[in-house]
C-alpha cells in the first residue's frame, strides 16, 4: 500500500499510466489500425527531433534556464552537413563532425552570455534562434542548389534499395524491426539518465537548480556547469539535426524552425519545474512518447485531422500544468474540503 | 553631455536613436534609401508588427509573457478572413476580434495570475488550443478570395503616404503609450512588473493588474489579425506562427526588461519598426534578405548583453558604495565626535 | 493628551517559538520611542505585526484611542501607520514622483501640489524626477519618509534609518524627526547606536527576547543602564557548553589563518591570528560587517586591500572552490538563502562541497561513499531524520543546521567559519550545535564563530573580537569576555578598561 503511494507520488508513474491509457483507448477504438508496431515506431520517428532535444532541454531547465534556440540550430546543422558535403566536397562525416562542432559552439556562445553575463536565457536564446536560423539561410546561400529545393542525394541507397552510410542513420533498420532513429535515441536516453541522475556533473545541475547561491557556497563552478547545459542542447539539436537530413535526403536550413514550443511542451509535462531544481530524462521521454502516440492515434482512431493535433496536445498541457499548480498550492485540497472555520 | 546621458536614460529614445542610425547607416551605403517615402514605407510595413508588440509589452512590463499571440492574431485573422468572403463589415471583425481577445486573455490571467502556473508554460498551452481552432474555423483551408475592397485597406493612404494603416495605429501606440505612463492605473502594470511586493504594499492588485495586461495583449492580437487578414489576403491555417517570438523581440529591441518594470510602449513600437525595416535596408545595402534573421538576431543579442552587464554593475556598484559608506561612517564618527569612547 | 498608537499584551509564536511574550507599549503624538534591542528581540515582529503584515495572538492595538483590527497593510495605511523599512520598498526602475504618488487616488495636479509642499516643509533637497535605482540609500530613505508624509500619517516608524547613512545625512534625518515631532507626529525610531537615542528620542524602550525589559523617558536613563537593559538577567542560564573550559597555552602555537589589514565592501583594516583549536568569536550587531569579512574570505567577493594567510600560504583572493581545497570552509549566516537545498535529498545537501573532490566518485556518484558520508554526520551530530533520501525542506531549521554543519565539516578543514550557527533553531538543537562546535576544538580545528549572541560567545569562545561599523574596536581575552564588555562594544562603546 505504502508502495503505491510513493509510486503515486513519481510523476513518472502518472505518465507511464498516462502512456498506457493511450494504449488502451487507442487500441479499443481500433486495435486493426493502432496496433501495429511498425506504425507505433514510426510515430516516433516522425517527432524524434523534439523527443531527442527535450532530452537536453531537460539539463537546461533543470539549472533553472529555457532553450528556445534548439530548433533553429537543426537547420543550421542540417544545412552545414548540406553545403560542406555537396559544395564543400568534405567526406559526409567529415561534415557531420563539423555541424555538431558549429552547434556546440552556438550553444556555447549563449551559454557564455547567460552565465557569464547574466542575461535573461529566454531572451539569448530568443536572439539566438534569429542568429542561427539567419546563420543557416546565409550559408545555404552559398550552395549552388536553390535553399526551396534543399540539397539531397546524400550517400547512398544501394541498389537493393537497403541504406548504408550517412543515411542509414535516419532510414535503416537494426535487426529488421528496430529503426535506427529509434536504437539512437534508446542510446541517448541512457547515456542522458545516466549523465543526469548518476553523474557528478548532474548532481551539479540539479544542485545550481534548486539554489545556485547555495551551490557557489558549495564551491561549484555555476557558471561553468550552466553555460555546458547549453552546449549539450547545441549537440543535441545537431544530433537531431543529423537525424532528420539523413531521413528526408534533403539539407535545408529551415527543418525543425517550429519545434520549439513542442520541445518546451514535451519537457514540462515530463514534469520538470520551469523554476529549476527538478526533472528527469524518463519523464521527459516518457511525456515525448505520450505526445508522439497521442498525434498519431488521434487521427487513426478518432478521425482527428493530422493538421489539427496542436488543439488536443494545448488542452492536455493546459490541464496538467494548472492541475499541478492546484495540487501543489493545496488550492485543490481546499475546493474539495472547505476549510474549517477555526474560532 | 548630461543631456545626452539623460536622453539615452530613457530608453525608449536610445532605441529611436538606434533606429535613426540604422536609416543613416543605409544611407551611407546607398543614398537611394533616403527618400521620404522610403523611410515611411517602413513604418507603414510595421502595422501588424506593432499591434503585436504595443500589446504583448503590457504583459511583459508586469514581468510575465505571452507566447499565444501569434495564434491569436492566426485565428483572428481567419476568422476576419472568412467575414471578408462574405462582404462582411470591418466593424463586425473589430467586435469579434475585442471579444476574442478578450476571452482569451482572461483564461491567460486566470492561468497565470490565479493557479500560478508560469506564464510561458501555460500561454504555450492556450498558444496550441488556438492554433487548433485557427484549423477548425478554416476547416483546414487556406483562406482567401476576399470580396470587396477589404485588402485594399492597407495601401489607402491617409496623408502624406502614411497609410490609413498606420495612421490609426500610431495614434492607438500614442493612447496607449500615455494611458501606461501618465495614468494613475497605467503606472500600476509598470509597478507590478518592478516589485510586486512593494505593489501589494501601496495597494495595488497583483492579479487585476496581470488579468487587464492578458486581456489587453489578446485584444491588440484579435485587431492585429484583422489587419493581418486585410494586408496578406490570404491567412493559411499557420499564419502567425513564430509572430509571437517577432513581438517579443521587438519589444526587447524597444527597450522593455523581460523581466518586468522596465520599458514603455513608445518602445515597443519602434522596436516593431527597427524588427520589420531591416528587411527593407538589407535591400538598399545591397544584401540579399537572408541576411535578415542574422541580423536580427545579432542586434537583439548585442542589446541584451551590453544591456544586462550595464544593469548588472550599476546594482553591484550601489552596493558596493553603500558597504564602503559604513566603513567611512566609522571614521566620519571618529573625526566628528572624536571616538566613540564613553 | 491622548495617546496615538497603544499596543497591549501582544503574544505572537510561530510554531513553539514564542517571538513575542505580552508586549504593551504607549506613544502619544509629538513623542520619538527609540526603540532597542538585540537581534531576534521581536522587535521587527512587533512593527510587522502594528504594521498588518502579521496578526498577533493575542493582545490590542488602538490607534487614537479606537481598538484596530489591522490584518492588511492598506489597513494600517488607512489609519495613518507608515513604516519606512531598514530596506526600502520602492519601485527602482520608476522616479521619485512616480514612487511617492503611486497607489493614491487623487488627481494628479493635486498630489504634486502636495508632495512640493511636503517637501518644502521638511526641506528635503531631492530632485522628483531622478530614478529610483540612482538614489543612495539615505535617499531612499528621504523617498519613503515622504511616501509616509503624503500619506498623512500620523504614526511613522522608522526601522534602523541611520544604518547606511553618512555623518551629513544623519544630520540632516534628525532634523527632520525633529520637524515631525513638532508637528504632532508620533514616531518610533528602531535603532542599534545607544548615541542616537539621546539626541532625538523623548523616550526609550528596550527589548530582550520578546518582552520589554526597560522603558520610559530618556532623561531617566544613562547610557550604561540602557546597555544592563539589553544584557540577560542574572538568572536566565541556558546551556551554552560552557562548564569546562580548557585554556588554551597559544605560546606553543602557531596560527593557522593570519589575517593582515584586510579591507573589503563592507570592513575596513581588520587584522587577527587563528590559531588550531581556538574558537574565536566575532561579536557585533548585523550590519556590522562581519558577515562581509568572512564571505570575502571565503572567496564571494573583492578583496580591496590586506593579506589572508593559511599556514603560511597565500590565499588572498582565491576562488571559493580554491579556498575549500586550501581548507576553509563557511557554515553561511542566512541558511534558506546560501545553505540549503531545500527540495534536494539530505544526502545530496550533506556532499554537495565534494563533488569538486573525489570523496563520492571521480565521475558517478558512488552512492555507497555519499550515503557513508552523511550518515556518519546525522549519527556524530544526532541529526533527526527518516531517511537519507528525503528533501531537505522537510527537516526541522535545528537539524538542517546540522546537515550545513556537515558540509562544512565533510571537506576535513583546518578553519571553519561558522556565521550566526545557531539562529532561529530550537534549543535543543542549540544545544547539539555547541556540543560539535567543542568537539571540533578537541580536534583541532580553528573555528572562527560569528555571533549576535553574546551568551554563545563567552559560554564557547577563547578569544573574542567585536565589529563596529565594518572595524574591528575591541579585543578580548577569555578572561575580558564579559556580556558588558562585549555589547557596549557591539554597540559602539569602548569601555577603557576593555582592550
Amino acid at each position: 500500500m505504502k508502495l503505491v503511494k510513493q509510486l503515486f507520488k513519481r510523476w513518472e508513474f502518472i505518465l507511464l499510466i498516462l502512456l498506457v491509457l493511450e494504449f488502451v483507448v487507442f487500441g479499443a477504438a481500433n486495435p486493426a489500425k493502432f496496433l501495429r508496431p511498425a506504425s507505433i515506431l514510426s510515430s516516433i520517428t516522425n517527432y524524434i527531433s523534439i523527443c531527442i532535444i527535450a532530452l537536453f532541454v531537460t539539463f537546461v531547465m533543470i539549472t533553472g534556464g529555457i532553450d528556445i534556440q534548439a530548433s533553429s540550430i537543426i537547420g543550421l546543422t542540417s544545412i552545414i552537413i548540406g553545403v560542406s558535403w555537396s559544395d564543400g566536397g568534405l567526406n559526409i562525416w567529415v561534415s557531420v563532425l563539423l555541424a555538431i562542432l558549429a552547434a556546440a559552439l552556438c550553444g556555447a556562445l549563449s551559454g557564455f552570455f547567460i552565465a557569464y553575463c547574466g542575461v535573461q536565457p529566454m531572451v539569448v536564446t530568443l536572439g539566438g534562434s534569429f542568429l542561427y536560423s539567419g546563420l543557416g539561410l546565409l550559408i545555404s546561400g552559398m550552395s549552388k542548389t536553390p535553399a526551396y529545393q534543399g540539397i539531397s542525394g546524400f550517400p547512398s541507397k544501394t541498389e537493393t534499395g537497403a541504406f548504408v552510410g550517412f543515411r542509414f542513420l535516419g532510414k535503416g533498420m537494426l535487426f529488421g524491426f528496430l529503426p535506427t532513429q529509434i536504437f539512437i535515441y534508446i542510446v541517448l536516453i541512457i547515456l542522458c539518465s545516466v549523465l543526469l541522475h548518476m553523474t557528478k556533473y548532474g548532481r551539479k545541475i540539479f544542485l545550481i537548480g534548486v539554489n545556485p547561491q547555495a551551490a557557489e557556497y558549495s564551491g561549484i563552478n555555476t557558471r561553468l556547469v550552466i553555460m555546458s547545459t547549453y552546449i549539450l542542447t547545441g549537440i543535441g539539436a545537431a544530433i537531431s539535426g543529423i537525424l532528420l537530413t539523413s531521413n528526408v535526403d534533403s539539407a535545408k536550413s529551415d527543418l525543425g524552425a517550429t519545434f520549439t514550443l513542442s520541445i518546451i511542451t514535451a519537457v514540462v509535462l515530463g514534469g520538470t519545474l520551469s523554476t529549476g531544481g527538478k526533472g528527469s530524462i524518463i519523464g521527459t521521454a516518457l511525456a515525448s512518447i505520450i505526445i508522439c502516440i497521442l498525434r498519431y492515434g488521434l487521427p487513426l482512431c478518432f478521425g482527428v485531422s493530422s493538421q489539427n493535433l496542436d488543439l488536443p496536445v494545448g488542452v492536455i498541457l493546459i490541464i496538467i500544468v494548472v492541475g499541478r499548480a492546484l495540487a501543489e498550492s493545496g488550492k485543490l485540497y481546499r475546493f474539495f474540503m472547505p476549510k474549517k472555520k477555526t474560532s | 553631455m548630461s543631456k545626452i546621458k539623460n536622453i539615452l536614460q530613457v530608453r525608449w529614445m536610445s532605441s529611436l536613436l538606434f533606429l535613426i542610425a540604422l536609416i543613416i547607416l543605409t544611407g551611407l551605403i546607398n543614398s537611394d534609401f533616403l527618400t521620404y517615402d522610403n523611410i515611411v514605407a517602413c513604418f507603414n510595413a510595421s502595422v501588424v508588427f506593432t499591434l503585436l508588440a504595443v500589446g504583448i509589452s503590457f504583459v511583459i512590463m508586469t514581468g510575465e509573457i505571452d507566447v499565444s499571440i501569434g495564434s491569436t492574431m492566426g485565428l483572428m485573422a481567419a476568422i476576419s478572413g472568412l467575414i471578408a468572403q462574405e462582404k462582411g463589415s470591418p466593424v463586425k471583425m473589430l467586435i469579434l476580434a475585442v471579444v476574442i481577445g478578450t476571452v482569451v486573455g482572461i483564461i491567460n490571467g486566470l492561468g497565470v495570475a490565479y493557479f500560478g502556473v508560469p506564464s510561458l508554460i501555460f500561454t504555450l498551452g492556450t498558444c496550441g488550443v488556438i492554433r487548433g481552432l485557427v484549423y477548425i474555423v478554416s476547416q483546414g483551408k487556406t483562406v482567401e478570395n476576399f470580396a470587396g475592397d477589404f485588402t485594399g485597406y492597407g495601401t489607402q493612404v491617409c496623408f502624406a503616404s502614411i497609410t490609413w494603416y498606420y495612421a490609426i495605429v500610431f495614434v492607438i501606440a500614442i493612447i496607449a503609450h500615455l494611458l501606461l505612463t501618465r495614468t494613475r492605473r497605467g503606472k500600476y502594470f509598470i509597478a507590478v512588473g518592478d516589485n510586486p511586493g512593494g505593489a501589494n504594499l501601496v495597494g495595488i492588485s497583483v492579479f487585476w493588474t496581470k488579468m487587464a495586461a492578458y486581456v489587453l495583449s489578446g485584444v491588440f492580437a484579435g485587431i492585429s489579425g484583422v489587419a493581418f487578414a486585410s494586408k496578406y489576403g490570404q491567412i493559411t491555417i499557420s499564419a502567425g506562427n513564430g509572430y509571437e517570438m517577432s513581438a517579443i523581440a521587438a519589444c526587447v529591441l524597444g527597450g522593455i526588461s523581460l523581466s518586468g518594470g522596465l520599458g514603455n510602449i513608445a518602445g515597443a513600437a519602434i522596436g516593431a519598426i527597427i524588427m520589420s525595416s531591416v528587411t527593407r535596408m538589407l535591400v538598399f545595402i545591397g544584401l540579399p534578405s537572408t541576411y535578415d534573421d542574422a541580423i536580427t538576431g545579432i542586434m537583439l543579442i548585442t542589446i541584451v548583453v551590453i544591456d544586462a552587464l550595464a544593469q548588472r554593475s550599476a546594482i553591484e556598484n550601489a552596493r558596493r558604495k553603500r558597504l564602503l559608506m559604513r566603513t567611512a561612517l566609522t571614521k566620519a564618527d571618529t573625526d566628528a565626535k572624536g571616538g566613540a569612547e564613553v | 493628551m491622548e495617546s496615538m498608537l497603544s499596543v497591549k499584551n501582544i503574544y505572537k509564536s510561530f510554531g513553539t517559538n514564542a517571538v513575542l511574550k505580552g508586549i504593551s507599549m504607549e506613544l502619544k503624538g509629538g513623542e520619538v520611542l527609540a526603540l532597542i534591542g538585540g537581534n531576534g528581540a521581536g522587535k521587527s515582529t512587533l512593527m510587522k505585526i502594528i504594521m498588518g503584515i502579521y496578526q498577533p495572538d493575542e493582545g490590542e492595538i488602538r490607534v487614537a484611542g479606537e481598538k484596530a483590527a489591522i490584518t492588511q497593510p492598506s489597513q494600517a495605511l488607512a489609519l495613518g501607520i507608515y513604516m519606512v523599512p531598514q530596506e526600502p520598498l520602492l519601485f527602482p526602475n520608476m522616479t521619485v514622483e512616480e514612487n511617492i504618488l503611486m497607489g493614491f487616488k487623487e488627481s494628479a495636479s493635486v498630489l504634486k501640489k502636495r508632495l512640493e509642499q511636503c517637501i518644502q516643509e521638511l526641506g528635503f533637497d531631492l530632485h522628483l524626477q531622478r530614478k529610483a535605482n540612482t538614489l543612495s540609500i539615505a535617499e531612499q530613505q528621504l523617498v519613503e519618509i515622504l511616501k509616509g508624509m503624503m500619506r498623512e500619517a500620523r504614526i511613522l516608524i522608522l526601522d534602523e534609518p541611520t544604518s547606511a547613512l553618512t555623518f551629513d545625512e544623519v544630520r540632516s534625518l534628525f532634523k527632520v524627526v525633529q520637524d515631525l515631532k513638532k508637528k504632532g507626529i508620533a514616531l518610533i525610531y528602531i535603532t542599534h547606536r545607544l548615541g542616537e537615542v539621546f539626541e532625538i528620542a523623548t523616550h526609550v524602550a528596550i527589548m530582550r527576547d520578546g518582552v520589554v525589559t526597560l522603558s520610559g523617558p530618556v532623561a531617566d536613563f544613562t547610557k550604561e543602564m540602557l546597555v544592563q537593559g539589553l544584557l540577560p538577567p542574572d538568572t536566565e542560564h541556558k546551556d551554552h557548553g560552557s562548564r569546562e573550559y580548557k585554556a588554551i597555552d597559544y605560546s606553543k602555537l602557531k596560527p593557522v589563518m593570519e589575517v593582515k589589514d584586510l579591507s573589503g565592501y563592507g570592513f575596513s583594516n581588520i587584522t587577527f591570528n587563528l590559531y588550531p583549536g581556538e574558537i574565536l568569536g566575532i561579536a557585533g550587531v548585523v550590519g556590522a560587517g562581519r558577515t562581509e569579512l568572512v564571505s570575502t574570505i571565503f572567496g564571494r567577493d573583492k578583496v580591496l586591500s590586506g593579506k589572508v594567510f593559511l599556514e603560511g600560504k597565500d590565499i588572498t583572493g582565491l576562488s571559493t572552490k580554491q579556498i575549500l581545497e586550501a581548507g576553509i570552509n563557511y557554515v553561511p549566516e542566512d541558511r534558506h538563502y546560501h545553505g540549503i537545498f531545500g527540495i534536494s535529498s539530505i544526502a545530496a545537501n550533506t556532499t554537495s562541497a565534494l563533488l569538486n573532490g573525489k570523496a563520492v566518485g571521480s565521475f558517478l556518484i558512488d552512492k555507497k561513499s555519499e550515503n557513508g558520508i552523511s550518515q556518519k554526520y546525522v549519527d556524530d551530530f544526532r541529526t533527526k531524520i527518516v531517511s537519507l533520501a528525503d528533501l531537505m525542506s522537510s527537516l526541522s531549521g535545528g537539524n538542517q543546521q546540522k546537515v550545513v554543519i556537515g558540509r562544512a565539516l565533510s571537506t576535513k578543514p583546518k578553519v571553519v567559519i561558522l556565521d550566526e550557527p545557531t539562529r532561529g533553531i530550537d534549543a535543543a538543537a542549540r544545544g547539539d550545535v555547541y556540543h560539535i562546535i567543542q568537539k571540533l576544538k578537541e580536534e583541532g580545528v580553528a573555528v572562527l564563530m560569528i555571533s549576535s549572541d553574546m551568551e554563545e560567545i563567552m559560554g564557547l569562545a577563547d578569544r573574542s573580537i567585536t565589529v563596529y561599523n565594518g572595524r574591528i574596536n575591541g579585543e578580548f581575552d577569555h578572561a575580558d569576555i564579559t556580556q558588558d564588555a562585549l555589547t557596549s562594544a557591539s554597540f559602539g562603546i569602548v569601555k577603557e578598561a576593555a582592550s
